[in-house]
C-alpha cells in the first residue's frame, strides 16, 4: 500500500533501540534519593464494617497512613470521571483489595515483616459477587437502593414494543463474557516526591493529567501544584488510564506526612489481585423476527458488572449499548444499560471500553439466528451491514465511507473461507468463523470539544529540531514514532530532527488521556495541523512555537443528557476470519489461522498498524479462550501468570493482515482510531469458528480446553432453539 | 530481617559432608524454591532453613548410558539438556521438552521436578511408566529407590536427612515398546503448566499384548499409574471390550480433583486412542491423539 513518500512506509520505532538493549529507564529502575517505600494494607473481605486495624509496633521512621492523614479540607475520594471510589477505606469496605493505609519505611524488607504482622478485624457482611447476585440485591443494595450504579436506554426506529407484536417469531437468548487481567508487562509503580511547594509524581501510567485532577483534592490544592512525569511504561491496556490514581492518591497522602518521596511498586500477584479488570458481562437479547426469519427489531438489555463503586463505568456501559447493533442497521432498536454493584474490585479501562462485550455479544447471536434458520451467519449477516448515512444506534448517521464490502472480500480471499465452510461439515472438528466489528474512535459526541479541549505545542529551537509537547504517553503502542513522524512529514525534516519526550505535566499542554484510540486521531491531527503553521516559518524563524486546540467539526450534533446524536465521527472496522482445529481425545483448541482487514483510515505507520493487529487479535483470542478470572466468593482466583493464562505467539500461527486505505476527513493524513478496534471482534469469531467445529451452541466466554469438552459431552447442538 | 545461610560445595563429596552434619534445603535450578519462598519485588525471598547449592556440582551433570543399557541421567541435568540428549528415552524427552518456558528448561533440573512431588509435574509420568530409579548417595553409601515409591504423596518425598538426590536411572527406552504415547494438554501450546498428561507404551507378541504401562499427571494427589490395570490387557489379544474394561478401571485409580469431567473424558479417550490405533499395528510407532484432519481427507464428524 506504501509508496515512496507515503507516511504509511514504515520507519524503525523511535524507542525500540532503548527497550531491546535495556537501556530504558522503567519507575523501579530509578533511584529517588532517601526515598521511601511503601506496601498496601488492604481489605481482606469483599464487604463488612472495619473495626479495627491492628499495627505491630514500628520502628522509628516507619509510619502508618491512611484517611486520617487527609488534611483538614482535603477530600477522601479519587476523581475517575466519577468521585465516588475512596482513596482510603473509612468505615466500610466493599471489595477485597481496597486499600484500607499505607506502611512507609526506608526499608522494603522490613515492611514486608511489618506487613505479615498487620491484621483487620472487620464485621463481614454476605457479599454479591455476580451480575445476578448484584441485581438481586444479595445481602442488602449498598448502591443507591438497587445496586444499580448508572443506567442508560437508548432506541431507534418505530417503537420496539409495537413491532414485538408483529413479529412472526421471538428469539431470547443471553451472551456472557468474563473478566479479563490486563497482564501489561510492567506492573503497576509509582512515586511521590514532595518538591518546593507542591509535589512531583512519576508513574507508569497513560494519562499523566487524569493522576494529576484526581487526587489534587486529597490536599485540597489546585492540580497545577503536582506535577507528574510519565516514566517509561511497559504496556497498559487501559489499565494505567485510571488506576495508577489508586497508587498515586495514598502516595501523595504519604509524602505530605512524611515530606520524604515514597515509592510503590507492585509485584505480579499484589497486581493481579488488586487491580481493575475488564467488566464481566451478560447481554439478554430479544430479538423479532418476520415469517422469512428477517430482523425487524433487536432489542437488549446489558448487564456490566462495575464492581464496588463507580469511577469510570458509565461511560463504560454507554459505549457498549451504542455498540450493540454492532455493524448492522436494523429497522428497530432498542437498548437498555445497567451498571450493577458488586462486591468485586471496580471494573475499569480495558481496551476497547465497554464496546468488546456488546460486539461479542451481537456477533454470537446473529451467529445463532442464522443457524436457527440453517443459514451460514455470513450470509445471514450481510443481509444487515450498515452503511454511510444509515441512522447509528444514537440516531446520528455514519458519517463515513463504511467499507466492510471490500474487506471481506480480502479476507474471504485470503482465508478461503467459502471453500471451507462447504467443507468443514459442522461437528467435523474442523471450523471456520468470521465476525464483524467496528469502534467508535475518540471520547463520545462531543467531549472532545466539552470535556477534554486537548491542546499541542510545537516548539521549534535554533538547532532546527522540533520539539512535540502534548501529554500523550509511549506504552508500547508506538506513540513516540507516530507522532513525531507525523510532524517530520508535514515539515519535511527528518524524524530524528523531532524531538517527543515522555510528558511532564508541567511543561507540556493537556492535549487529554492517551485511550479512546483517539491520540493519533485527535492529537496526531493537532500535531499535523500545527506543524503545517510551522512549516513556512520554520526556515525563517530561529525559535517559535505553536499551539493548536481541538475544534470539533460543525454539523454533528450530541446531546450528553439524552445519547442523541453523532456519537462518533470516525469509526475503525474491522472483519477477521479465524480457522481451529478441536483435537477429538482431549478437546484441545488449535488455532490454524487467523485473517482480518481493519479501516483505521490512512494507517500513518503500517509496521505499527500490524503490531497493533496481531497483538489485538490475539488478545481477544485470549479472551475468549484461556483467559479465565474467577471470582465467586469476591476473591479472585487467578493470581499468577501461571494461572491466568495469555496466550503466546505459540498459540497462534501467523496471521494474515490486510488493511483497507479509507482516509478519514478529521484525521493526520487520513487516520483514525485503531488501537481498540483490533481487539473488538476477533473473540466472536473464535467463538463462531469453535461451535461449528464442535457442532455446538455457545453463549459464554471463556471457553478454555476444559470448558471445549463440556459444551462437547453436553452442549446444545449448534441451530437448537433454547 | 532475617538472613539466608547459603552453602555452596565444589564437590559432591564437600555436598554430602554438609548434609550430613546441616539441616538444609539443596536447592539446585532454583525454579521452584525461589519462586515457593519468594516474598515481594524487591525483598530477598526468605527460607526456614540453609540452602546447599548444588547447581554446579560437574558429578550430577552427565548424561550417560551404564553397562545395563540403562540410562543414567546426573540429578542436576536440566530440563534443556535432557530433551536435547539423544540417548535419554523418549517419553522423558518429550516430557523435559514441553516443560515451562526456555528459560525455565534452561534452569530446572530433573531431581528437582521429582523432589517437588508435584503432581503436576513434567517428569515423573515418564518416569513412573519406565520403572526409573532415582539414586540416593550420602557419606554412608549409595540406594536406589523407585520414582514411584521415593514420591510418598503430594509434596512428600522418602529422602534421608543426608542424602541428596545424584543421578535418575532409566531402565526402559522406547525400543523396548512397539508402540509409544505422550501427549501433555497443557494451559496453553507453551509455557505450560499440565492440565493432563497421559504417558502410554505397549508391546506385542504376536497378536498379544505382553508390555502395556499406563501413566497419568494431574490426576489426583500424585503422578498415576497402576499394574493392576495394566496387568487387565498383558497377556491378552485387544479387543474392544478389553479397551473399555482398562478405560473403566485406569477411570478407578485417578482422582482428579478440579476440572474432574475433563480429566477423567479426555483420560478415557486418549486411552481408547492409542489401544485401538496399536492394535491396527500402524506403521508409525508413534500415536498421539489424532493424525491431523489433512491426513484423512474429508472428515467426517467427530463431535
Amino acid at each position: 500500500m506504501a509508496t515512496v513518500n507515503d507516511i504509511s512506509k514504515s520507519v524503525r520505532r523511535v524507542d525500540a533501540v532503548s527497550k531491546c538493549e535495556g537501556k530504558a529507564k522503567y519507575l523501579p529502575d530509578i533511584d529517588f534519593r532517601d526515598c521511601l517505600w511503601a506496601r498496601m494494607i488492604r481489605s481482606s473481605v469483599p464487604r463488612g464494617k472495619i473495626i479495627k486495624v491492628n499495627l505491630p509496633d514500628l520502628p522509628s521512621g516507619y509510619c502508618f497512613v491512611d484517611y486520617r492523614d487527609i488534611p483538614e479540607g482535603g477530600h477522601n475520594y479519587l476523581h475517575m470521571i466519577a468521585t465516588d471510589w475512596k482513596c482510603f477505606a473509612e468505615d466500610e469496605v466493599r471489595y477485597v483489595g481496597e486499600t484500607i493505609g499505607l506502611l512507609v519505611g526506608p526499608d522494603r524488607t522490613v515492611l514486608a515483616d511489618l506487613i505479615d504482622r498487620v491484621s483487620v478485624d472487620y464485621e463481614e457482611q454476605i457479599p454479591a459477587v455476580t451480575i445476578d447476585e448484584g441485581l438481586a440485591c444479595k445481602g442488602g443494595a449498598f448502591v443507591n437502593g438497587n445496586n444499580i450504579h448508572c443506567h442508560l436506554k437508548i432506541e431507534t426506529g418505530e417503537n420496539a414494543d409495537e413491532v414485538f407484536k408483529r413479529c412472526a417469531k421471538i428469539v431470547e437468548e443471553t451472551v456472557e463474557t468474563g473478566f479479563q487481567e490486563h497482564i501489561y508487562l510492567e506492573t503497576n509503580g509509582a512515586c511521590c516526591c514532595p518538591e518546593g511547594d507542591g509535589y512531583v509524581i512519576y508513574a507508569s501510567a497513560q494519562c499523566p493529567f487524569y493522576i494529576r485532577k484526581s487526587i489534587a483534592p486529597l490536599l485540597n490544592i489546585s492540580p497545577e501544584k503536582i506535577t507528574v512525569r510519565q516514566t517509561v511504561t511497559g504496556g497498559a491496556f487501559g489499565g494505567k488510564e485510571h488506576f495508577p490514581d489508586v497508587l498515586c492518591g495514598p502516595l501523595l497522602v504519604a509524602a505530605h506526612k512524611t515530606g520524604k518521596c515514597v515509592k510503590m511498586v507492585f509485584d505480579r500477584e499484589e497486581d493481579i489481585e488488586n487491580s481493575v479488570k475488564r467488566h464481566p458481562s451478560k447481554v439478554v437479547f430479544k430479538t423479532g423476527l418476520d415469517k422469512e426469519g428477517n430482523i425487524l427489531v433487536m432489542d437488549s438489555k446489558v448487564y456490566y458488572n462495575v464492581g464496588g463503586y463507580l469511577s469510570s463505568s458509565f461511560v463504560v456501559l454507554q459505549r457498549g449499548c451504542f455498540h450493540v447493533a454492532g455493524c448492522y442497521s436494523f429497522p428497530s432498536f432498542r437498548s437498555e444499560g445497567f451498571g450493577v454493584a458488586t462486591n468485586t474490585f471496580p471494573s475499569c479501562a480495558f481496551r476497547g471500553f465497554g464496546a468488546p462485550q456488546t460486539l461479542f455479544a451481537v456477533e454470537t447471536h446473529m451467529c445463532h439466528l442464522a443457524q436457527m434458520q440453517g443459514l451460514d451467519p455470513l450470509e445471514f449477516k450481510s443481509r444487515y451491514f450498515i452503511k454511510q448515512g444509515d441512522t447509528t444506534s444514537t440516531n446520528g448517521k455514519v458519517v463515513e465511507k463504511v467499507m466492510i464490502p471490500q474487506m471481506l472480500e480480502q479476507v474471504l480471499k485470503a482465508s478461503d473461507y467459502r471453500r471451507k465452510v462447504k467443507e468443514y461439515k459442522i461437528g467435523s472438528g474442523r471450523g471456520i468463523g468470521i465476525s464483524f466489528y467496528n469502534h467508535g474512535g475518540a471520547f463520545t459526541g462531543n467531549g472532545e470539544q466539552s470535556l477534554i479541549k486537548a491542546h499541542c505545542r510545537l516548539h521549534k529551537y535554533p538547532d532546527g529540531h522540533v520539539e512535540i509537547l502534548c501529554g500523550q504517553t509511549e506504552m508500547g503502542q508506538g506513540f513516540h514514532t507516530i507522532l513525531p513522524k507525523i510532524a517530520a512529514h508535514v515539515l519535511e525534516i527528518p524524524i530524528e530532527k523531532v524531538v517527543f519526550e515522555d510528558p511532564d505535566t508541567s511543561r507540556v499542554p493537556d492535549s487529554g488521556p492517551t485511550a479512546a484510540s483517539r491520540s493519533t486521531m485527535i492529537v496526531g491531527d493537532l500535531v499535523e495541523k500545527a506543524a503545517k503553521l510551522m512549516k513556512d516559518r520554520y526556515s525563517k524563524e530561529s525559535e517559535f512555537e505553536i499551539e493548536t486546540e481541538y475544534e470539533h467539526p460543525e454539523g454533528y450534533p450530541w446531546n450528553q443528557d439524552t445519547f442523541q446524536g453523532y456519537a462518533y465521527l470516525g469509526y475503525g472496522w474491522g472483519v477477521c476470519a479465524v480457522e481451529v482445529e478441536v483435537d477429538p481425545c482431549t478437546a484441545e483448541v488449535a488455532v490454524k489461522g487467523v485473517w482480518s482487514s481493519h479501516d483505521g483510515g490512512h494507517p500513518v505507520d503500517e509496521l505499527i498498524v500490524h503490531g497493533q493487529v496481531n497483538g489485538g487479535v490475539l488478545q481477544g483470542i485470549g479472551w475468549a479462550s484461556t483467559e479465565v478470572m474467577e471470582n465467586t466468593d469476591g476473591h479472585f482466583r487467578q493470581t499468577s501468570m501461571s494461572d491466568y493464562i495469555v496466550p503466546t505467539s505459540m498459540d497462534c500461527p501467523r496471521q494474515g493482515v490486510d488493511l483497507v486505505d479509507n482516509p478519514y476527513e478529521w484525521g493526520p493524513f487520513g487516520a483514525k482510531g485503531l488501537g481498540e478496534l483490533v481487539f473488538n471482534g476477533s473473540g466472536a469469531a473464535y467463538i463462531d469458528a469453535l461451535s461449528r467445529a464442535i457442532g455446538k451452541k455457545i453463549n459464554a466466554i471463556p471457553v478454555p480446553t476444559e470448558k471445549v469438552m463440556e459444551y462437547i459431552l453436553h452442549g446444545k447442538k449448534l441451530g437448537e432453539a433454547d | 530481617m532475617e538472613e539466608v545461610r547459603a552453602y555452596i560445595p565444589e564437590t559432591l563429596k564437600e555436598a554430602l559432608e554438609i548434609r550430613s552434619r546441616t539441616d538444609c534445603i539443596p536447592l539446585a535450578g532454583g525454579s521452584d524454591l525461589m519462586v515457593s519462598n519468594k516474598r515481594t519485588t524487591g525483598v530477598a525471598p526468605s527460607f526456614d532453613k540453609p540452602v546447599l547449592i548444588i547447581r554446579n556440582l560437574k558429578e550430577l551433570k552427565e548424561i550417560s548410558v551404564n553397562g545395563k543399557g540403562e540410562c543414567v541421567i546426573g540429578a542436576g541435568c536440566t530440563s534443556a539438556e535432557i530433551a536435547q540428549s539423544s540417548v535419554v528415552p523418549w517419553h522423558l524427552r518429550q516430557a523435559a521438552s514441553r516443560m515451562g518456558a526456555v528459560a525455565l528448561r534452561n534452569s530446572a533440573t530433573i531431581a528437582g521436578n521429582i523432589a517437588n512431588a508435584s503432581p503436576k509435574g513434567d517428569t515423573p509420568g515418564p518416569l513412573y511408566l519406565l520403572d526409573a530409579r532415582v539414586r540416593l548417595t550420602s557419606l554412608a553409601g549409595e540406594r536406589e529407590v523407585l520414582v514411584s515409591d521415593f514420591i510418598v504423596k503430594f509434596k512428600t518425598i522418602d529422602l534421608h536427612p543426608d542424602e541428596l538426590i545424584t543421578a535418575v536411572v532409566v531402565p526402559l527406552s522406547e525400543r523396548n515398546f512397539d508402540y509409544i504415547f505422550w501427549h501433555k494438554v497443557g494451559t496453553r501450546k507453551a509455557n505450560a503448566i499440565s492440565k493432563l498428561t497421559l504417558s502410554q507404551a505397549i508391546k506385542f507378541d504376536g497378536r498379544i499384548v505382553s508390555d502395556y504401562r499406563l501413566s497419568a499427571t494431574a490426576t489426583g494427589a500424585k503422578t498415576n499409574r497402576s499394574r493392576e490395570v495394566e496387568k487387565l490387557i498383558i497377556g491378552k489379544e485387544i479387543t474392544p471390550a478389553l479397551i473399555e474394561q482398562v478405560i473403566d478401571a485406569f477411570d478407578e485409580v485417578i482422582s482428579p480433583r478440579a476440572m474432574p469431567e475433563f480429566r477423567r473424558e479426555a483420560t478415557r479417550r486418549m486411552i481408547r486412542r492409542f489401544l485401538s490405533v496399536a492394535s491396527e499395528r500402524p506403521e508409525n510407532r508413534v500415536i498421539d491423539t489424532f493424525d491431523g484432519f489433512h491426513v484423512t481427507g474429508q472428515p467426517e464428524p467427530v463431535f
